[in-house]
């Protein structure tokens, strides 16, 4: 911004209350719009992953035969569906989120943040509930239930952290290059095949190892696994996973702040 | 005044100081092609180039004291809106001080983020949590804002099924609850009823009067003299001049009247794509042609309208309504219901009519006037008078009472005596019509 240039007195606008409040009620006006008039309603939620797991359990168990380490494929699968889908919906809801609302963003002055913020919120109310149908359903595998359990709310805010860095840096470049849009939906198909949503991390040859775990879905999925299925405690790449998605979130809230003055102008 | 260039002991409530705004046009084209190429293009040809930047706004500089009102006039583009939206907060200035002192309330966009599957409460809560209100606050003046809107019957139907009247009065209803310490106002009142529109400016008059500060832009004259104590008028992205809004006003219709007869010699066909007659200026006269602000409800009163017809009309009709403040209308008159007449040539002329009393109650009043084509169907073009009142001899009349008083004699007569039919009827000594008086 222009040195010379001063707003003085914002402080209404900014204030972080507000901000959060503007998440809270964004989020739930997109999911009662989302659920309103459905015959399924928060049945939608968990429809996607397990649509997905049950196509992906007949290819890889009746076609191709994938080595899980003696965990049922269902289980395996699902464990990192919930996860994925909450990065590939998330991510292109909060890409949109800003240009989708012009008449928003150029009318009103709101902390703009708040969007792709309330973009995540909705898709992670999903998360949750993918979640909680992940816990029965291992229970009823009859997989034990360990204290290592309580990693779990450490690996959901590896993950957290990680899209809403990467949203927010998104939904930001959107408004001034569209192509962002189709970018993401091509580059997560990409990303899907680098992830181990289909196949274990096992797979990939040890001197690539250094440069799969860069991908920091990588490190979710597999610390997931490992303390809901393996019953063992994450590994290091859980560590490289959140360093990447702070690094992630500092960048992108950078970003953000750097242009949301400008965001009126350009969308 | 409006105006100032020197710091001041007291913060005003807002604060303009050289205030520039830039807007690049080229950026509309945000695809990684069209920038590199224009980056390719600009990088060839030196600089940047001057018609790929727009100034909204030149170095303007105002400030508006604290509980003061200031009008906004100026033709389309000016930058009025840019005004408003640096205030709010919307965008940042390229240069110069924007400061305000206080809560800010800006209703440039009626009932923003409105979902139409939601009901009218839940859109309540989201749009007054846009517009910056916490959730304490907005359950503190829910029933106020439902209320105000008149929706207590649908308050919990999804607004899909709302009327576009009621959803912008349930839009009004939020932006004007939050009690601001200043209030911008932009154009928003140009929807909704007549009746609607005036509510909203009494809740203005309202906010006013508990000490708000207001910046107002209408193209309704008539509502920015009746609104505002100050006026600016903008164009070209500064300030043409400054002071009293009735001062100001006379000046930006002059400027309006000089580019109709500059368009009238050029031989523009007309000035926008839907307008070959423009109405200039709606003026209430009194009986000696002055202009008034005051009118007796006994005496003669002229309406007088002046046009600019780009192209000759051979048949147009003039229509005259008669508004209450309130947004009742009074009367119509019109030239084809009259008979008379109206072809206009190529030029600028008047229309007037003469009422010889109105005979309305007092109250304030305004005339809206049409130029209709020859089937009465479509409208030409659209202007309203300022606002006038009506003074009278008759005292504690309210709007319930009616509208107006006609010419009108009483009689108060016994009846006659009637032979034999009264004969049978006792006469009484103390009747009570007889003997009063």
């Amino acid at each position: 911004m222009n040195p010379r240039a001063v707003v003085k007195d914002r402080a209404i606008v900014s204030s972080p209350g507000v901000a959060l409040d503007v998440t809270r009620a964004w989020a739930a006006r997109t999911l009662r719009a989302r659920y309103q008039q459905s015959a399924l309603g928060w049945a939608w939620a968990v429809v996607q992953p397990i649509a997905m797991v049950a196509i992906f359990t007949v290819v890889f168990t009746r076609f191709v035969r994938i080595e899980t380490g003696g965990v049922p494929y269902v289980l395996f699968a699902y464990a990192a569906t919930v996860p994925w889908t909450l990065l590939a919906n998330a991510w292109s809801d909060m890409a949109a989120s800003l240009v989708v609302n012009l008449n928003l963003v150029t009318k009103i002055a709101f902390p703009r943040a708040a969007l792709p913020a309330a973009a995540l919120v909705a898709r992670a109310v999903d998360f949750g509930i993918g979640m909680v149908l992940l816990f029965a359903l291992v229970i009823a595998y009859g997989v034990p239930v360990t204290a290592l359990w309580l990693w779990v709310p450490v690996i959901v805010a590896v993950l957290l952290i990680f899209v809403l860095g990467l949203g927010l840096a998104s939904a930001a470049l959107n408004v001034f290059y569209r192509d962002v849009d189709p970018a993401i939906r091509l580059f997560t198909q990409v990303w899907f095949y680098a992830s181990p949503v289909i196949y274990p991390s096992s797979l990939v040859p040890g001197q690539w190892r250094w440069l799969y775990y860069a991908n920091p879905m990588a490190g979710v999925i597999d610390a997931l696994r490992d303390v809901l299925l393996h019953g063992r405690p994450p590994g290091i790449t859980l560590v490289a996973a959140a360093g990447i998605a702070v690094v992630t979130l500092v960048a992108g809230y950078a970003f953000f702040k750097r242009v949301e003055g400008r965001l009126a102008d350009v969308i | 005044m409006t105006v100032e260039r020197t710091s001041q002991t007291v913060d005003p409530a807002v604060r303009f100081s050289h205030v520039s705004k830039k807007y690049h046009l080229g950026l509309t084209r945000t695809s990684v092609a069209a920038a590199a190429w224009r980056g390719l293009r600009r990088a060839w040809t030196g600089s940047q180039r001057a018609d790929d930047v727009y100034w909204a706004l030149r170095d303007v500089s105002f400030s508006l004291e604290t509980g003061r009102s200031l009008g906004l006039l100026g033709p389309n583009g000016a930058g009025k809106s840019t005004i408003l939206k640096l205030l709010a907060g919307i965008t940042e200035p390229t240069s110069g001080e924007v400061a305000s002192h206080g809560r800010l309330a800006a209703l440039i966009e009626l009932g923003a983020g409105f979902h139409p599957d939601l009901t009218g409460r839940e859109n309540v809560f989201l749009n007054a949590t846009l517009l910056g209100l916490r959730r304490q606050e907005v359950l503190a003046r829910f029933d106020e804002i439902v209320a105000f809107a008149e929706l207590e019957r649908f308050i919990d139907t999804p607004i899909k099924r709302y009327s576009s009247g009621m959803t912008v009065r349930l839009g009004f209803a939020v932006a004007s609850c939050i009690e601001p310490d200043i209030l911008l106002v932009d154009e928003v009142l140009a929807v909704g009823d007549a009746a609607f529109r005036q509510r909203c400016v009494a809740r203005i008059q309202d906010l006013r009067a508990r000490g708000t500060s207001l910046l107002f832009v209408s193209h309704d004259m008539g509502l920015v003299k009746a609104v505002c104590q100050e006026a600016l008028y903008v164009e070209d992205g500064a300030i043409q001049y400054a002071g009293d809004t009735g001062e100001t006003i006379d000046r930006y219709n002059r400027a309006l009247d000089q580019r109709r007869l500059a368009r009238l010699q050029q031989g523009h066909e007309s000035p926008d794509a839907h307008g070959i007659v423009e109405i200039g200026r709606v003026e209430i006269q009194d009986g000696q042609g002055r202009a008034a602000r005051e009118v007796a409800s006994d005496d003669p009163v002229e309406i007088r309208i002046s046009y600019t017809a780009y192209t000759p009309v051979p048949k147009a009709n003039v229509l005259v309504r008669m508004m209450r403040s309130d947004g009742l209308s009074c009367f119509v008159l019109r030239t084809s219901h009259d008979g008379v007449p109206v072809a206009l040539d190529r030029g600028t002329g008047t229309v007037s009519v003469s009422i010889d009393s109105t005979r309305l109650f007092p109250g304030s009043y305004y005339a809206v006037v049409w130029f209709l084509d020859a089937n009465d169907a479509n409208g030409m073009s659209r202007a309203t008078s300022e606002w006038f009142e009506v003074t009278g001899r008759t005292s504690g009349i309210d709007h319930h009472d009616g509208v107006f008083e006609p010419d009108h004699h009483w009689r108060v007569a016994p009846s006659p005596p009637a032979g034999d039919e009264l004969a049978a009827i006792e006469p009484r000594p103390h009747a009570a019509g007889a003997s009063r008086d």
